[in-house]
């Protein structure tokens, strides 16, 4: 892959998460000037990129969606959540063609399909103003509008929106107050509420069941009432309004500029018509937006899809001369503003991608950490020129104690400098905790609306840094402790209505840098932790004695679910509650030598805490030997070392325990656990290091042990990747390979 | 409780009345027919309530205190219980 190329996927993965986020936070504050700009520029220049690059299909998809954002930076559309929904999911697909490039070099062949969805997606007017998709059942389309004007006329001059909504039967189980969701539109002119069916005899009344139908007329433009009908999606139809005869007439220069598309459209060689309708279309539809007739621009645009689908513009122009002529499009009356008929899509659109692997392909790095680097390089060849002085006086016979002196010194000098080479090495590594942050509104997103729950995400400390390793390996944690709030502390909308909370929940995800560590936390305003009841699934699946059980405090008994294979969800779903997901957090954050605990406020919610460190790259070791050869143990694992008498080893069942503190600790051989032989049964005594296993001792019988050292660890690859129970590797002094044991791991 | 039964005649609104209220009013309603419903204390109430006093058109003591539920929603009860076209009353906001 040559350099430009290159250079081209690392900006335009930037640029694919920059405009994801703007997205979502345009879902949240639909009036954000900054977000809208920002996603505009951002699209724009990722078009741009992929001219350059000659790739062609992403330009005219990210075309299609610079666009739509453009009509709406005007104040001709709003940002409705369909319209976040195809923007993400475009960025979805240019994500998938940015992978494809990266594996092959190439553009990928097929893309020209999935560009078409993305440009008759948002081609389509749905993208940008919310279609009644499913039209409520009950009354001819368009019928009810005329009824609600006529009964309201004093209203109607005013009004701009007429909403019908007819809430599900079932939705007040779902925790829904349709009227709730009313009463908070703004400029409401009238409501009418009535019964969708006729009402039964009292006693045969279900009182939850939902039988009525609402109709509304708003003084609100329809940019305003943007995501609030959101609950009451495909439940709810809008209808824009423009009182007749006062349709601003087209300026002259405006009307030039219809019909010079016409003449375009009318111009005889079949070659290339596609091109000019599509070209005739968006021109005519930019002008009816300009002039402030949103609805005729979609009704043209609708026009021009049907042209380009049959091929024929005969649709298209007689539209826009309608539109010249001031007369609404033809066929585009009240009952055609029904949804045009949906665009199919050559594919699927991907979902939302869930990565398992979020290594940062390349790290952005500030020009000032380079020159720090730079500087230190230059001391260190002064401290090298130094030791070549030294050399010399050593060669002449220089007396051997002024030259240990000298020596002495320049090994103070190079000893600074190499640790300042290595805080300067370190400090490239330093990510934001916000690019694994980042990641989760879209998540947060996709899982509350598949559970059903409505959830606001809080991300604060985003700034906060740690190492580029720590930062990537904490997407996993995150994940399950934020799906762990969704599905089981987060309680059902109507559940928290009920409890007096607010009915959206709120999530929030906290990093601060604390003492040499980093701590990040994922709180929710959920219900909190029952320790009864982890108490009662503990007891139920024979993880501890039930006397033990009973000793222990409600933080220890919380703490339990963090064992393995435990979970409270009485069903398995599809997110967490395997039974797994907090021990893989426990797992992985101990792995990098963190500390992980839960805290719950019953009733109020649960924060999950972790702290890890702000490097994983020195770490201290001490050394033991086992099987003649030396080991390295993270220190942060080992409790104490002792050396026990032989005569004080028990043998229990197949394996062999002592007692230690009037407490029993098992003893492994660290030979035998590493598949060798225990020789240690000649001699008196045997040293013993005591490490923590999840909270528990356990005694690893050695040969003999060692010091203590800070080593930088390197983390294995190659073929020695998959080997367990190796947390790295790194040179002794000696020239030696020193492996570094994941105790976790060998003694499982 | 934010619906009860004062004196055997008037069922009372009180509050925010949750969607729990709604089978409360409907027995209550049942139990004892022609009941009136005094919601001069209430502020709101939940869709499934007012779908109840819309269905069963028991007569209304108002005004609500709450300024959706008298400006938007009383009219439309009082329009079915009384048969008078007294909705709307104009485009103030709610």
């Amino acid at each position: 892959m040559n350099e430009f190329m290159e250079q081209f996927l690392i900006e335009s993965r930037e640029l694919v998460e920059g405009a994801t986020g703007d997205f979502l936070a345009l879902e949240e504050t639909p009036g954000d000037r900054e977000r809208l700009d920002s996603v505009f520029r951002a699209v724009h220049t990722l078009k741009g990129a992929a001219g350059i690059m000659d790739f062609d299909a992403m330009g005219r998809a990210l075309h299609a969606v610079e666009d739509v954002l453009s009509a709406v930076r005007a104040g001709a559309s709003p940002v409705t959540s369909r319209l976040v929904d195809d923007g993400l999911h475009a960025l979805d697909r240019v994500t998938a063609w940015l992978d494809v490039m990266e594996a092959t070099g190439e553009p990928p062949p097929d893309a020209g399909a999935a560009a078409d969805a993305i440009v008759a997606r948002f081609a389509a007017p749905s993208a940008v103003e919310p279609p009644p998709r499913d039209p409520p059942p009950g009354e001819p389309s368009g019928a009810w509008l005329d009824g609600l004007l006529a009964r309201h006329p004093a209203q109607a001059g005013a009004a701009r929106l007429a909403l019908r909504y007819a809430p599900d039967p079932g939705c007040f189980f779902g925790g829904d107050d349709p009227l709730s969701l009313v009463a908070g539109l703004p400029g409401i002119l009238a409501v009418e509420v009535e019964p969708a069916t006729p009402w039964p005899a009292l006693d045969l009344l279900d009182p939850f069941a939902c039988n009525l139908v609402i109709r509304v007329l708003l003084q609100a433009g329809e940019e305003e009432i943007a995501g609030l009908l959101e609950p009451a999606r495909g439940q709810v139809e809008i209808r824009a309004l423009r009182r007749p005869g006062s349709g601003p007439a087209l300026p002259a220069p405006l009307r030039e500029l219809l019909e010079a598309q016409i003449l375009l459209l009318a111009e005889p060689t079949a070659e290339g018509a596609a091109g000019r309708i599509a070209s005739a279309g968006r021109v005519a539809a930019n002008v009816l937006r300009h002039a402030g007739c949103a609805s005729e621009a979609d009704a043209l645009d609708r026009a021009t899809t049907e042209s380009l689908t049959t091929g024929n513009p005969a649709r298209l122009t007689a539209a826009i001369a309608h539109a010249r002529d001031g007369m609404p499009p033809p066929g585009a009356d009240r009952s055609a503003e029904a949804p045009a008929a949906p665009v199919p899509d050559p594919e699927p659109w991907p979902g939302a991608r869930m990565p398992q692997e979020i290594g940062a392909r390349a790290l952005r790095v500030d020009a000032e950490r380079i020159d720090a680097l730079v500087t230190l390089a230059g001391e260190l060849t002064v401290a090298k020129n130094a030791l070549a002085h030294a050399v010399g006086l050593a060669r002449e016979g220089t007396d051997p104690a002024a030259l240990a002196v000298l020596l002495r010194d320049q090994h103070a000098g190079l000893d600074r400098l190499v640790g300042e080479l290595q805080r300067a090495v370190l400090n490239i590594r330093v990510l934001p905790l916000g690019h694994v942050f980042n990641r989760f509104p879209r998540l947060v997103r996709e899982i509350s609306a598949g559970l059903g729950k409505s959830v606001r995400l809080v991300v604060e400390g985003e700034a906060t840094e740690a190492d580029k390793a720590v930062v990537e390996a904490l997407f996993e944690p995150l994940l399950h402790g934020v799906r762990n709030a969704l599905d089981h502390g987060i309680e059902p909308a109507s559940e928290r209505r009920a409890l007096g909370k607010a009915a959206v929940a709120t999530i929030r995800l906290r990093a601060a840098r604390e003492g040499e560590g980093v701590l990040v936390e994922v709180e929710d305003d959920g219900r909190g932790i029952d320790a009864a009841a982890i108490r009662a699934v503990a007891a139920g699946r024979g993880l501890l004695p039930p006397h033990v059980l009973a000793a222990l405090t409600d933080e220890q008994a919380i703490d339990l679910a963090f064992a393995p294979g435990f979970s409270t969800a009485a069903a398995v779903t599809d997110l967490s509650g395997r039974g797994v997901g907090m021990d893989a957090v426990r797992r992985a954050v101990e792995r990098m030598g963190g500390r992980v605990g839960i805290e719950s406020r019953p009733g109020r919610g649960a924060t999950l805490r972790m702290t890890l460190p702000f490097t994983l790259m020195l770490t201290r070791v001490m050394t033991v030997e086992a099987g003649g050869q030396v080991f390295g143990i993270p220190l942060d694992t080992v409790v104490e070392t002792l050396r026990l008498p032989r005569d004080r080893i028990v043998p229990v069942g197949a394996g062999r325990a002592f007692v230690l503190r009037d407490r029993t600790v098992p003893l492994v051989s660290l030979a035998e656990a590493l598949g060798g032989a225990a020789d240690e049964a000649d001699r008196p005594e045997t040293s013993v290091v005591i490490v923590n296993l999840c909270g528990q001792p356990g005694g690893l019988a050695v040969e003999r042990l060692g010091l203590q050292m800070e080593v930088m660890l390197k983390p294995v690859d190659g073929l020695l990747a998959d080997v367990p129970a190796i947390a790295g590797t790194t040179l002794l002094g000696d020239g030696r390979v020193l492996i570094v044991l994941d105790v976790q791991e060998l003694l499982e | 409780m934010t619906v009860r039964l004062v004196d055997g005649e008037t069922l009372r609104l009180e509050g925010d009345c949750p969607i729990e209220d709604a089978e409360t009013l409907l027995a209550h309603m049942l139990a004892s027919p022609g009941v009136t419903v005094d919601w001069r204390a209430c502020e709101w109430a939940h869709t499934a309530v007012i779908q109840v006093l819309l269905a069963s058109g028991a007569p209304l003591r108002g005004p609500p205190a709450g300024a959706f539920l008298r400006e938007r929603i009383e009219p439309l009860l009082v329009r079915i219980t009384d048969g008078i076209m007294a909705f709307p009353k104009g485009g103030r906001m709610p």
